[in-house]
């Protein structure tokens, strides 16, 4: 209270004008499970999306999209900058943690039936930002102009190009020409820091709406229950940062321990080197080696055309409101077949790619 | 615990279980070439044979011979261990004939002549700043290059660009090692008057024992001095010789003496010895000298080098090594 008026003294949010929004916050309710021990891979992809921003920003600011200076300008910030290989470690080891949660936050949402009505488009939504990824992936490879990164965008466009109809254009369109160059690296820069997050945080804003309007996914049972409601902000808020802190830290450590790699500088006359697939391609790799010569498309563009399309229409496949998966038997059959499949495919690629280099 | 619980205990444990994978997988990438681990240890190694090599892996590099060695192959065991100050290396390989002499002089009672035979050698390739491709071709884009590339002349080399320099690491047996060094220097653009090899700053190389019509030794071992290893006469021990009538026929002296390198140049320490056919050279350095015609190791990082390697021979003959990765354990 001011002494002398009587009034009361304004608070440092009424100053800043964000009392009305942090009153419309606190009101805001989510359900009490939206983020708790046994439910938090969705909250954590969140965690890793914005980790992998930040540190894609900073890095963006030493980096050069040059083939002449892009790999020194990677080395700079990895090497000699204060805390440079912390910023890159939490970019490299956060995408391949997001890799990882993204699949288990599939798998968990198909165990449990998340994609039943009324949740069809969460689902569908979720699918789209999954087949977004590689491109980050794809894009990304390039930047560092290692050989890796180089080689490796050899192998994407000889498969991309295989694509009918569409393959040529699409290499003209992403590499600007038929060598992989300046203008190719300009381009992929230019995707991975601009088109491809906007897009994703425009997939991820869809997404969440669907979640606020359909709601998190219920008990394995089928009995709707009154679920206890927590507000926004702050608890569900503290929540995530408590979370954000956490993960911070570990891939922080991890990187610390554990340097980004980074290879030798990209030779595009050195065609002995041979790059090996990320872990998360292998069976992607072992059906285009499979599927040779007039049957690539088999490998390149059906099958995982196919597998994409399948989770797509999957909520309307099986529409049934049967949610636990004892009762959806078959569904879970054809499931655990192609998980195998794709499992022994990876197996052998791995088998195939690294075997050599242990032996 | 309930079922969900359950689920998303199993799920927990594979996502920690894939994170142990990516960080065990990505050591395994790359293409295939010879990696030397730098091994870290607390005590410096103090010599050929101290118990500090055993911690590093021994790593046999083969060379391939070019031009008067064309067609041959010889290999290099090599080791490398490191502590918070210093790198060193230990070279280890066959040699059946041990070359010092460097053209002695030899006195055959009337005049003195210079005796056939050259040295023998091991030089290292690092970058200082990237070479252009280096990491891929090794020597074949600095050193071993065709007559009328952008960094070829007159059988001098050096880097295409000003950007690009390497650091060359050369031990002599007879120009460097009887002083206790190998030869710092590096490797710039090349000029149109002069390869891309410099010295590093400071002093050091060694210095012709020749009277100005070059039909005779000018220095011998001064009073109270001895000759060092491999009975090589260095500059600070050399004194004008006065009277050449004490020669007897027969004697030898040092044509090309050692000098004790100073500043940058004094930077790689060496300690050698042959034995059984065989040479053992220990080279040791600061893992950051601090001087820009130095590359400055940080054991986070991986690094490109290649060797030569020079038997009783000249420049042109060498064996040669494909480039290799160092790498540091920590």
């Amino acid at each position: 209270m001011n002494n002398k008026t009587g009034n009361r003294s304004e608070t440092l949010l009424e100053r800043l004008a964000l009392d009305v929004i942090v009153t419309r916050l606190q009101a805001f309710t989510v359900p009490a499970d939206a983020l708790t021990w046994n439910r938090f891979f969705g909250a954590l992809l969140l965690v890793l999306v914005v980790l992998i921003f930040l540190s894609g920003a900073f890095m963006a600011f030493y980096y050069s999209p040059s083939p002449g200076s892009a790999y020194d300008s990677v080395d700079y910030a990895l090497f000699t900058l204060p805390f440079g290989d912390v910023i890159k470690g939490i970019h490299h080891y956060g995408w391949n943690l997001f890799l990882i949660v993204m699949g288990l936050h599939l798998l968990r949402g198909f165990i449990f039936g998340a994609y039943k009505p009324p949740r069809q488009f969460v689902w569908v939504s979720g699918i789209f930002i999954m087949l977004l990824v590689p491109a980050f992936v794809i894009t990304g490879d390039l930047l560092p102009w290692d050989q890796k990164g180089y080689w490796s965008t050899q192998v994407r466009i000889s498969i991309i190009e295989s694509v009918p109809f569409v393959g040529d254009f699409a290499i003209r369109l992403l590499q600007g020409g038929p060598l992989t160059g300046i203008v190719a690296l300009t381009r992929f820069y230019v995707l991975h820091i601009l088109f491809l997050p906007c897009l994703l945080i425009f997939l991820l804003v869809v997404h969440f709406n669907f979640i606020g309007h359909r709601g998190l996914s219920g008990a394995l049972s089928g009995e709707i229950t009154p679920r206890p409601a927590v507000s926004f902000f702050p608890v569900m808020v503290n929540r995530w940062l408590i979370l954000f802190l956490c993960v911070t830290l570990v891939l922080g450590l991890i990187s610390w321990h554990w340097p980004a790699p980074l290879g030798d500088p990209a030779d595009p006359t050195d065609s002995t080197y041979v790059p090996k697939p990320e872990w998360w391609v292998l069976f992607l790799n072992q059906l285009v080696t499979i599927f040779k010569g007039p049957w690539s498309v088999i490998g390149s563009v059906i099958i995982p055309g196919g597998l994409a399309g399948l989770l797509i229409a999957l909520p309307f496949i099986d529409s049934s409101p049967e949610r636990h998966p004892a009762r959806r038997k078959k569904l879970m059959l054809v499931a655990a077949m192609i998980a195998i499949a794709l499992v022994v495919l990876s197996i052998m690629g791995y088998l195939e790619h690294f075997r050599a280099s242990h032996s | 615990m309930s079922k969900q619980k359950k689920i998303g205990f199993v799920l927990f444990l594979v996502l920690a279980f894939g994170v142990l994978l990516i960080l065990n997988s990505h050591e395994v990438s790359g293409a295939a070439k010879q990696t030397v681990t730098v091994a870290k240890v607390k005590k410096a190694p103090g010599g050929l044979d101290d118990p500090a090599w055993q911690k590093a892996k021994a790593v046999n590099v083969p060379f391939e011979g070019k031009e008067k060695f064309a067609g041959k192959k010889t290999s290099v065991t090599t080791k490398a261990v490191y502590t918070e100050q210093e790198i060193y290396f230990l070279f280890a390989w066959k040699d059946a004939t041990k070359s010092v002499t460097k053209g002695a002089w030899k006195y055959d009672g009337q005049k003195w002549s210079n005796q056939p035979g050259n040295e023998d050698r091991i030089s290292l390739l690092f970058e200082i700043n990237r070479i252009n491709n280096f990491a891929t071709k090794g020597c074949a884009v600095t050193c071993h290059i065709p007559e009328g590339a952008p960094n070829a002349k007159d059988g001098k080399f050096g880097t295409t660009s000003e950007a690009e320099k390497g650091d060359l690491w050369h031990w002599k047996a007879a120009r460097s090692d009887p002083a206790g060094f190998a030869d710092d220097t590096w490797i710039t653009k090349i000029s149109e008057k002069k390869g891309g090899r410099k010295s590093d700053a400071g002093k050091g190389g060694d210095k012709k024992n020749m009277t100005a019509d070059k039909s005779m030794p000018m220095y011998t071992l001064a009073p109270g001095k001895k000759l060092a290893k491999n009975d090589i006469l260095l500059v600070s021990h050399a004194v004008e010789i006065t009277d050449y009538s004490v020669f007897t026929p027969g004697d030898t002296i040092t044509f090309r003496m050692p000098n004790t390198p100073e500043g940058s140049r004094a930077d790689i320490k060496a300690v050698s010895s042959y034995a059984n056919g065989s040479w053992t050279v220990m080279l040791y350095r600061k893992l950051d000298t601090g001087n820009d015609d130095d590359v400055a190791f940080n054991p986070r990082k991986k690094y490109n080098f290649a060797m030569a390697l020079f038997d009783d021979s000249g420049d042109e003959d060498s064996y040669d090594s494909e480039v290799i990765t160092l790498q540091f354990s920590r």
